[in-house]
C-alpha cells in the first residue's frame, strides 16, 4: 500500500488501467480527436462540387502564405490583440492594486461593476460601445456640437475602436484576477522596502508591481491569446469598417466564397491552432512562475492598507469613472435604444419617443422565447455535462491514477482551438458524419467538448484540497472505488462543482462564434439571435432582448461569485 | 539611543469596540545594547516593535531614536518610516523572489537619501556584507532559490549593509529548525556586537531571549511586567507569570505573619510547612505570597543519610514519585505533603517510590508579594 503511495498511483487503483479509465479515455477522444483530424485533412484536401473531399493538396497553404490578405489580417490581429491585452492589463492592474492595497472610497463597487458585466453577452456589449461612439452616437455628435462641422470625428470601426472594445471586455476579469495576486502578496514584501528607505511610488515600482511582474505577465499574455481567437468583436467592429483579422478571415471564406471556401478555412485555423498551442504553452510556464513567489511568503501576515491622503480625490473620480465607462453605458445606451422605436442618440426630444414596444416585441415573440429557451437549456446542459466529465476527469488527474496524463492531456486539447475554428472543424463532421446538424443537442456536445478544460481545473483543484487519506480511510472502512467516490470525494466537491457549474454556465450562453456557424433554425440561441438582429433587423429589438437577458445572466454572475470567494475558488 | 514613553496603540475592530495592542508601555535601550521584548503570543511584541518602526501609528505616546522625537501624540509629530533609518529583519525574512541577492542588499542603499551612494560604492558595501554573512558565492542568484537560513542571512544583510543605528528583529528565528537556531542565534550575537548596532529583539522563546540579549523586557497583555538582565528576570523574577513563563519553578502559595522589609529573609507559611524565604522587595503581611524555586536549587537526599535530628529548616520530608531521566540531568518529582515539587540533578541513584529529604536552600527560595492570589 505505500509503495504504491509513493509511485504516486492512487492505492484504489492499484491495477493499472482499469476499465472506467477506458471509457473516461474514450469519452474524451471522441469529442476532442475527430475536431482536429478533420480540421487537418480538410486543410489538406480539394473539394468535390457536392462538398466531399478530392485528391490531396497544400493549395491551401500555398494559397495563403502568397497572399497579401492574409499577411494584412495577421497584421492586425497581433496589433489588435497586443492592444487589448495591454488597455485591458492596465485599466484592471489600477483597479486591482486600488481594491486590494488602499483605503481608497467605494472601493467594493469595482467588484460589483465587474460581477455584472460579466453577465452582458459580448454582442450586446459590442452593439451598446457601437451605438455609442459609432457614427450617429452620442459621441461623434457631441464632437461635432463642440468642433463644429459633421463628422464623423471618431470612427469606431477601426483598428483603435476594436482595441477599445475588447479591452474594455477583459478589464473586468484581469481585475479579478489580479486582484487575488494582490490579495495574498504578504504586506510585509512592502514594508521591508518601507524600512529600506524607499518612498511610496518606489515601493510600488520596485516591490508592488515588481513582484506582480510574473503575474501580469501571464495575464496580458492570456488576454492576447483570448483576443487573437476572438471573433465577436473583430466581426462587429471590425469587418463593417473593412478591418479584418485571421478569424473573421477565416469566417468570411465560408460565409462569403460561393461555394465556402471549407479548404482554405481549414488550413487558416490549423495555422491558428498552431500559434495557440505555442502561446498556451508559454503561458503555463508563465504562470507557472506566477505562482511560485506566491508560496514564499511566511508567518507574520498582516493586511494592510496603504493610506492614500490626498490622492483620494483623484482617485475617487477614477473609481467612479470606471463602473461608468465599464457598464453604465453600455447597459444606459441599451436601454435608451430598447425604449425607443428607432434609434437616435441621446438628447431631450429623444425622452418623449420612449416606449415599451420594443419589449412587448421581444417578451412576446415566439423566435425570442425560444432563443431565451434553447439558450437556457444549452447553458444549463453544457454546465452538467462538463461538471460530471470534469469532476471525474480531475479526480483521476489530480490523484495521478494511471492513465490520467493522457486524460489531462486530451481535456486540455480544446483549449487550442479558437471557438469560431472548434466551430468550423465540428461543422465538418456534423455535415459529413452525424446527423444532428442544426440540433441544439449539436450545440450542446460542441460546447462541452470546448469547455471541459474549465471543468477538469475546477474539479482537480477542488479534489487536491481534499486530503487523500478521507479516501484511504472510505477504502479501508469498507467501501469500494465508485461508492467512496459519491459517499466522500462528490459531497466535499460540492462547493467547487457548483461555482464550475454557473461558471461554465455563463461561458457557454454568453459567447456566440462556437455556435453561430453550427445554430440552426430549430436551435437559435440568443447570442447568435442578438448577432443576427443586429446585422438584419431594428436594433431595438436587438438591445431590448439583451437586456432582458442581461438581467436573468446577473443573477447567475452573482451566485458564481459569491461563491467562488466563499470558497476561494479561481474565477478564470 | 532609544527611549520609548508611555506608548499606547489600540486597535478599533469591525464593531468599534477597542481591542490588543499595548498600553503605556515604556523603555530606554542604551546605545551597542541587545535588548529583547519577550512574552507569550499576542503579548503586544510585535505591535511595540512596528510603532519603533513607524509602519504602525501609535494612539499615545512619544519615541525618540538617537536624540530625534520620531514620534510624539502630544505634538503631531510624526516620522515615516522610510526616513527613520532603521533596520529590521521580518518574521518571514520578506526578501524579494523577484530579485537576486546582490540586488535585495542593494536596495537600501540605491534608496537612501541621506547619502548618493556610486555604483561602485554600492558594488564594494554590497559584497562586503554578503562576504560577512557568508553569502558572496550566492550574489548573482534569485532570492527565491535560497533556503531557509540563507534567506535569514540575506534579510539580515539587507537590514544591515546601510548602516543603521538602530536593528529590529521580529521573531527572526521562528521559522528556521532547531539546530539552524542554534547556529544563527550565537552568529547573530557576535555580530552585533562586531558592528555595534543596537539591537530590538522580539521572541515569544524564553531560551533565546536568555542566550542573546543585554537586557530582556518581559511582557504580558501590552504591557511590561519585568526589564532586567537574563539573569535578573531569570533568578529574581518579579511574579508568578515571570517565574512560570522563563525556565520552571516550583511555586507555593503562602502568607507571612509580618511585614517584610526589602532583602530579608522571612518565613512563609505555605502548604508544605514554613518556609524561610528571601525577599528582594518589600511585602506586606495583609497580602498572599508567592514561594519559587527553581528545580536546579534544590538538594535531595536519601531519607536514611540525614536522620530525622539532623535535619535543619527548611528541609522536608517526601516521596519520590516520578523519575525522568533528561540526559544532562534528571529530573525527580518528589511528593511532599500532597505538593509535587520538580528536582533537576545530574543522575544519581535514587529511584521512584524512595523516601527522601528536600532542601530548599533560603538564599535560593525567592520570596514575592503576590496581591493577584487575594482575588481570586
Ligand atoms: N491589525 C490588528 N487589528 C486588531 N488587533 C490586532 C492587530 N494587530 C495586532 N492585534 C492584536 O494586538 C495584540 C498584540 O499583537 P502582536 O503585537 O502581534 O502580538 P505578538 O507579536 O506579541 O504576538 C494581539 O492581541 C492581536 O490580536
Ligand atoms: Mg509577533
Amino acid at each position: 500500500m505505500s509503495s504504491l503511495t509513493i509511485s504516486g498511483r492512487h492505492p484504489l487503483s492499484p491495477f493499472g488501467i482499469t476499465p472506467k479509465v477506458v471509457i473516461l479515455v474514450l469519452i474524451l477522444g471522441i469529442g476532442t480527436i475527430p475536431p482536429l483530424l478533420f480540421l487537418i485533412f480538410a486543410s489538406v484536401h480539394s473539394f468535390n462540387p457536392d462538398g466531399s473531399f478530392a485528391e490531396m493538396t497544400l493549395a491551401h497553404f500555398h494559397e495563403i502564405f502568397t497572399s497579401r490578405a492574409f499577411f494584412t489580417s495577421l497584421f492586425n490581429s497581433v496589433v489588435y490583440s497586443f492592444g487589448s491585452a495591454l488597455l485591458a492589463l492596465a485599466i484592471g492592474a489600477a483597479q486591482a492594486w486600488l481594491a486590494e492595497r488602499t483605503d481608497a472610497p467605494f472601493r467594493q463597487w469595482l467588484y460589483v461593476t465587474a460581477i455584472i458585466s460579466l453577465g452582458i453577452p459580448y454582442v450586446l456589449y459590442i452593439v451598446a460601445w457601437l451605438l455609442f461612439l459609432g457614427k450617429a452616437g452620442s459621441v461623434n455628435q457631441l464632437l461635432a456640437f463642440l468642433f463644429g462641422g459633421t463628422g464623423p470625428y471618431i470612427n469606431v470601426n477601426s483598428l483603435g475602436g476594436m482595441i477599445f472594445i475588447e479591452g474594455m471586455l477583459w478589464s473586468p476579469l484581469a481585475f479579478l484576477l489580479l486582484s487575488s495576486v494582490f490579495r495574498n502578496a504578504d504586506a510585509a514584501f512592502e514594508e521591508a522596502a518601507t524600512m529600506c528607505g524607499a518612498s511610496l511610488p518606489a515601493t510600488l515600482r520596485h516591490v508592488t508591481f515588481g513582484m506582480a511582474q510574473p503575474a501580469l505577465f501571464a495575464l496580458a499574455l492570456l488576454v492576447f491569446i483570448k483576443a487573437s481567437e476572438s471573433f465577436e468583436v473583430p466581426a462587429l467592429v471590425g469587418l463593417p469598417g473593412g478591418t479584418r483579422v485571421v478569424t473573421t478571415t477565416v469566417y468570411q471564406r465560408l460565409t462569403l466564397d460561393m461555394p465556402p471556401s471549407v479548404g482554405s478555412a481549414s488550413a487558416l485555423g490549423v495555422l491558428l491552432l498552431v500559434v495557440m498551442a505555442v502561446l498556451l504553452h508559454f503561458y503555463g510556464r508563465l504562470s507557472a512562475q506566477a505562482h511560485r513567489f506566491r508560496t514564499v511568503t511566511g508567518k507574520g501576515f498582516r493586511p494592510r492598507v496603504i493610506r492614500l491622503g490626498r490622492w483620494r480625490y483623484p482617485v475617487t473620480v477614477l473609481i467612479a469613472l470606471i463602473p461608468i465607462v465599464v457598464v453604465i453605458i453600455p447597459l444606459v445606451t441599451i436601454i435608451w435604444a430598447a425604449l425607443l422605436p428607432f434609434y437616435q442618440p441621446f438628447s431631450i426630444d429623444g425622452l418623449s419617443r420612449l416606449r415599451l414596444t420594443n419589449f412587448i416585441q421581444v417578451l412576446t415573440s415566439p423566435s425570442a422565447r425560444g432563443a431565451v429557451f434553447n439558450s437556457l437549456v444549452l447553458g444549463a446542459a453544457t454546465a452538467t455535462l462538463v461538471t460530471a466529465l470534469g469532476a471525474v476527469a480531475g479526480w483521476c488527474v489530480a490523484r495521478r491514477v494511471t492513465g490520467g496524463r493522457l486524460i489531462d492531456a486530451l481535456a486540455a486539447l480544446p483549449l487550442v482551438f479558437p471557438a469560431i475554428v472548434l466551430g468550423l472543424a465540428y461543422l465538418q463532421i456534423l455535415v459529413h458524419g452525424v446527423a444532428l446538424y442544426g440540433t441544439l443537442l449539436s450545440l450542446i456536445l460542441v460546447s462541452a467538448v470546448a469547455y471541459i478544460p474549465y471543468g477538469l481545473r475546477y474539479a482537480q483543484l477542488g479534489v487536491i484540497q481534499i486530503h487523500p487519506e478521507l479516501e484511504e480511510a472510505a477504502g479501508i472502512a469498507g467501501a469500494g472505488y465508485p461508492s467512496t467516490f459519491v459517499r466522500v470525494v462528490l459531497p466535499l466537491l460540492v462547493p467547487a462543482l457548483i461555482s464550475c457549474w454557473l461558471f461554465v454556465f455563463l461561458l457557454a450562453v454568453r459567447a456566440m462564434a462556437l455556435v453561430l456557424l453550427l445554430a440552426g433554425p430549430e436551435s437559435q440561441v440568443v447570442a447568435v439571435s442578438l448577432f443576427d438582429l443586429w446585422n438584419n433587423g431594428p436594433i431595438g429589438e436587438v438591445a431590448a432582448l439583451g437586456f432582458v437577458w442581461t438581467v436573468i445572466m446577473t443573477f447567475f454572475s452573482v451566485a458564481f461569485f459569491v461563491l467562488a470567494r466563499r470558497y476561494q475558488l479561481p474565477i478564470g | 539611543m532609544l527611549r520609548v514613553d508611555d506608548l499606547t496603540k489600540t486597535y478599533m475592530l469591525g464593531d468599534r469596540s477597542v481591542a490588543g495592542g499595548v498600553r503605556h508601555v515604556s523603555f530606554d535601550v542604551a546605545a551597542g545594547e541587545f535588548y529583547t521584548l519577550l512574552g507569550p503570543s499576542g503579548c503586544g511584541k510585535t505591535t511595540t516593535l512596528r510603532a519603533i518602526a513607524g509602519l504602525e501609528e501609535p494612539s499615545e505616546g512619544r519615541i525618540d531614536i538617537d536624540g530625534r522625537v520620531v514620534f510624539n501624540s502630544a505634538t503631531g509629530a510624526f516620522v515615516a518610516a522610510n526616513q527613520r533609518n532603521i533596520g529590521m529583519v521580518f518574521q518571514s525574512y520578506a526578501v524579494w523572489p523577484h530579485m537576486t541577492v546582490f540586488d535585495n542588499v542593494a536596495f537600501p542603499l540605491r534608496m537612501s537619501r541621506s547619502r548618493r551612494y556610486g555604483e561602485s560604492d554600492i558594488r564594494a558595501k554590497v559584497e562586503h556584507t554578503l562576504e560577512t554573512m557568508g553569502l558572496a558565492a550566492f550574489a548573482s542568484r534569485s532570492a527565491a532559490q535560497l533556503s531557509g537560513g540563507q534567506q535569514q542571512r540575506l534579510s539580515l544583510a539587507r537590514a544591515l549593509v546601510a548602516e543603521p543605528r538602530l536593528l529590529l528583529l521580529d521573531e527572526p528565528l521562528s521559522n528556521l529548525d532547531a539546530l539552524l537556531r542554534e547556529q544563527m542565534r550565537s552568529e547573530l550575537r557576535r555580530l552585533q556586537q562586531d558592528i555595534g548596532v543596537t539591537a530590538i529583539y522580539v521572541t515569544h522563546d524564553q531560551a533565546e531571549a536568555l542566550a542573546l540579549s543585554d537586557r530582556v523586557a518581559v511582557m504580558r497583555d501590552g504591557a511590561i511586567v519585568q526589564v532586567g538582565t537574563p539573569k535578573q528576570v531569570y533568578y529574581t523574577p518579579a511574579d508568578e507569570f515571570v517565574a512560570t513563563f522563563i525556565g520552571r519553578s516550583n511555586l507555593l502559595h503562602g502568607r507571612i505573619d509580618r511585614d517584610v522589609a526589602p532583602n530579608t529573609q522571612a518565613i512563609v507559611q505555605s502548604a508544605i510547612g514554613p518556609v524561610i524565604c528571601t525577599f528582594a522587595d518589600s511585602a506586606p503581611a495583609a497580602h498572599p505570597v508567592l514561594a519559587m524555586i527553581r528545580p536546579e536549587h534544590l538538594v535531595l537526599a536519601p531519607a536514611d543519610a540525614a536522620p530525622g535530628a539532623a535535619r535543619g529548616p527548611n528541609h522536608f520530608s517526601g516521596r519520590i514519585a516520578n523519575v525522568a531521566f533528561l540526559g544532562e540531568t534528571t529530573e525527580y518529582t518528589v511528593r511532599v505533603a500532597e505538593t509535587e515539587i520538580i528536582v533537576r540533578m545530574p543522575a544519581g541513584e535514587l529511584v521512584g517510590g524512595a523516601d527522601v529529604t528536600v532542601l530548599l536552600p533560603p538564599d535560593r527560595t525567592l520570596g514575592v508579594s503576590n496581591p493577584a492570589a487575594a482575588k481570586i
